[in-house]
């Protein structure tokens, strides 16, 4: 070879064998582009349907950094003709985006802080030394805690609970047993059955009630959700639990040594100190206001204002907020959230959501079974595949233009994207605790193909026989 | 000479680690000890970290570094670094982050000056090449684990010499396969295969193949050269020489009772990429350890 020796051209061949599906996807995106527009859909629309399946296989495929695919939207949006400039800025930001940026600046604000010893002991002190007590307790504060603060705050919390309990137990932190995996997904499943619990529960709430208001199909306050969602999460508690019981039913029914220990550990790290007091305090402001306020200012503003107060009353230094927040992740949600908002303006959401109800309607032939089922079981589905609030981001406009109660649509969506039982992949708290070492792609499947179905169906007896007595 | 040994798990990796040390020392090569750590979903990348963080205030350990502890008694019991830092215990707290999810403990060896422990996270392949192409290594030492392509593609692509023990048996009264002919590989492949034949304390067949009826000279007189090397090098050996295909027929006479050592192929990257090359098809079809010298 002339122009370069071989060992660059092995350096680049090994880059294409790791961009594979992204040649692939720019390829499909060239051929999808001069394919002719269907019926039905505006050339705008055609287009912005090449940027979402792009984008789609692009994230599941992890074939580049996901601020490269948010970027790679952003100028799609524009080279594509799908808005001006200007408008895909407009596009890109909104209090959705305040929000999630402000939540995950809140939570390394709250994990900073250390409280998880303090929170080791009072489930404990509560509990007691019994493991199916114990799991119910994660359970139950996971669950509780993260449907106010969002899933991850929490369980980068509880995992080193949980391991200090395993750790105390006797048992090695790095094999795995039944009783590690039982608790870690006590956390895991907890975490994630409670951020349906409120909007701040996860972003995919916040961009749910964004579209509703950005469309003008609806509003909807920060109590109203929960009459909406609450009873679901005390319903699925008890069910994750036995769920979680009987398939990973450990050998210790009493961990008596290990929560004294865990009692000794705890008490060393002394008294509540004035820090934490304070950041339990702005916690306790943050969730006022996102009750009273919000209608107002907006959630987003409200979580921002609680960075502010972290920040000025120097409970957490910028620095530390720099560091541990993603970045790619809220850029990626502001260009998912710009995204679903061109789908509905292009006609391309209402061109997928008329097309997926008249395939569907072979199947069922009451239309709100059918709509019910597009938007829950995809959205399940693509959770455990891509994220969850990316899920919503896509599916949202198009779940928002199939017609019928969009509230109800709406929320059983955002509801839906949080059944991430199945995957690794599904959501932070699964990776964090895979992280662990302990816990392997098979044990998701294990328990989490019952509640996953368990959970459709509970949802569907909601949607359809308590939802409709609220509005 | 820079020597990386990759270990996966305390269950799977003991025989690479046994077989890696044993190479290093037959180089007196500074040797180093990789467990990659599985790869983070980007989505999740800051929460894990964030999580990590605080077990370190819990006092529990991050994922790896249980292996890593494990390499070091297992370097300890062989009596393979300097007894005060035997007597010191693994070093947990100079587990030092060098940058980009890498981090590194450093020990001194009895064999070398420099025997280090590093963690790394990721995809195991990128991690590999990358940690190979930073410090640049001169032999890379692997598991033969039923991961599929993973040996191939590290073969391919990491740019040193490769090492796969593939279903080693501690036990097992091996033989090396050494086979030469008149590429450019194999005068290094040969120079190889003697230090391993030394530090295993084994025996050497020297295979020639031909493709057609007749040996070429230059493969006659590569066969000659290989064996004045290991005559002069006190070594047994015997020559071998069989007419056929050769991927095909190096597999064949390796069995499980062979350590192959050969040249790698010099084959333009772009026809490898499709086609592949003799030394990847021999990987493909042997069931035991082998080395491919670059």
């Amino acid at each position: 070879m002339l122009a370069f020796s071989n060992n660059s051209l092995a350096n680049y061949l090994f880059w294409v064998s790791r961009k594979k599906w992204l040649i692939i996807t720019f390829l499909l995106s060239v051929v999808l582009f001069y394919l002719p527009t269907p019926d039905g859909l505006t050339s705008e629309g055609h287009r912005t349907l090449i940027i979402v399946v792009t984008t789609l296989i692009l994230i599941i495929s992890e074939s580049i950094p996901l601020p490269a695919v948010a970027i790679l939207i952003l100028i799609m949006e524009v080279t594509l003709g799908v808005d001006s400039p200007d408008g895909v800025a407009a596009s890109f930001m909104s209090d959705a985006v305040f929000f999630i940026m402000g939540s995950l600046m809140l939570a390394v604000s709250i994990v900073h802080q250390g409280l998880d010893k303090r929170l080791a002991l009072t489930i404990i002190n509560v509990t007691g030394n019994k493991t199916f007590n114990i799991t119910f307790g994660f359970v139950t504060v996971s669950a509780i805690m993260s449907s106010f603060i969002g899933e991850h705050t929490v369980a980068a919390m509880m995992l080193p609970v949980v391991l200090a309990l395993i750790r105390n137990a006797g048992l090695d932190t790095v094999k795995a047993s039944k009783l590690s995996t039982l608790l870690l997904f006590s956390i895991a499943y907890g975490c994630a059955l409670g951020s349906i619990g409120t909007p701040s529960g996860g972003g995919r709430n916040v961009i749910m009630i964004g579209y509703l208001s950005e469309f003008g199909l609806g509003t909807i306050s920060y109590l109203e959700w929960m009459k909406y969602t609450y009873p679901i999460l005390i319903l699925e508690i008890p069910i994750a639990v036995a769920v979680l019981w009987f398939t990973f039913t450990p050998k210790q029914k009493n961990l008596d040594s290990a929560v004294r220990k865990l009692k000794v550990d705890v008490a060393k790290s002394g008294k509540l100190s004035g820090n934490q007091l304070m950041a339990i305090f702005v916690f306790i402001l943050v969730f006022l206001g996102w009750i009273f306020l919000s209608p107002k200012i907006g959630l987003g503003i409200v979580a921002l204002t609680g960075v502010f107060f972290y920040l000025t009353f120097g409970l957490i230094e910028w620095h530390d907020i720099a560091r541990r927040t993603n970045w790619g992740v809220i850029l990626l949600f502001g260009s998912a959230i710009s995204l679903g908002i061109q789908m509905k303006e292009t006609g391309a959401a209402l061109y997928v959501a008329e097309n997926a109800l008249n395939s569907l309607q072979y199947i069922f032939q009451d239309v709100e079974i059918v709509r019910w089922f597009f938007s829950v079981v995809l959205s399940a589905v693509l959770t455990n595949l891509l994220s969850n609030a990316a899920t919503v981001a896509v599916l949202g406009p198009i779940v928002l233009d199939m017609g019928g109660n969009p509230i109800i649509l709406g929320i059983a969506t955002s509801v839906a994207s949080a059944f991430a039982y199945l995957t690794i992949v599904a959501s932070p708290t699964c990776m964090i605790i895979h992280s662990t070492g302990l816990v392997s792609s098979n044990d998701y499947l294990k328990a989490g193909w019952k509640l996953f179905i368990i959970s459709i169906i509970l949802l569907f007896l909601v949607s359809f026989f308590y939802w409709p007595t609220l509005s | 000479m820079k020597i990386l040994i990759a270990v996966s798990s305390k269950a799977y990796s003991g025989e690479t680690l046994s077989v890696g040390m044993k190479v290093g020392k037959a180089f007196k090569a500074s040797t180093t000890i990789v467990d990659v750590g599985e790869k983070i979903n980007q989505f999740s990348m800051k929460e894990v970290d964030m999580v990590q963080e605080r077990m370190d205030s819990w006092d529990i350990d991050r994922p790896g570094v249980d292996v890593l502890e494990w390499a070091f008694e297992y370097l300890a019991k062989k009596e393979l670094i300097k007894t005060n830092a035997i007597e010191a215990g693994f070093p947990k707290n100079t587990l030092v982050e060098t940058g980009g999810g890498r981090s590194e403990v450093f020990l001194e060896g009895t064999f070398c000056e420099d025997l280090n422990l590093i963690l790394r996270n990721g995809d195991i392949i990128e991690e590999l090449k990358n940690e190979v192409q930073d410090y640049e290594y001169d032999v890379t030492i692997i598991g033969g684990s039923g991961k599929g392509r993973m040996s191939h593609d590290l073969t391919q692509y990491v740019n040193s010499s490769i090492f796969v023990v593939n279903n080693y048996k501690a036990n097992e009264d091996y033989r090396l396969l050494l086979p030469v002919d008149n590429s450019q590989g194999t005068k290094k492949a040969v120079k190889y295969g003697v230090r391993i034949a030394q530090a295993f304390d084994i025996e050497v067949d020297i295979i020639t193949i031909s493709k057609t009826d007749e040996f070429k000279e230059e493969y006659k007189s590569a066969a000659n050269w290989a064996s004045k090397f290991l005559r002069r090098s006190n070594i047994k050996h015997r020559n071998i020489f069989l007419k056929g295909e050769p991927s095909e027929l190096i597999a064949k006479e390796a069995g499980d009772n062979h350590i192959i050592v050969m040249g790698s192929s010099k084959r333009n990257p772009l026809k490898t990429f499709f086609q592949g090359n003799k030394p990847l098809k021999v990987l493909e079809n042997s069931e035991c350890p082998i080395l491919i010298v670059k």
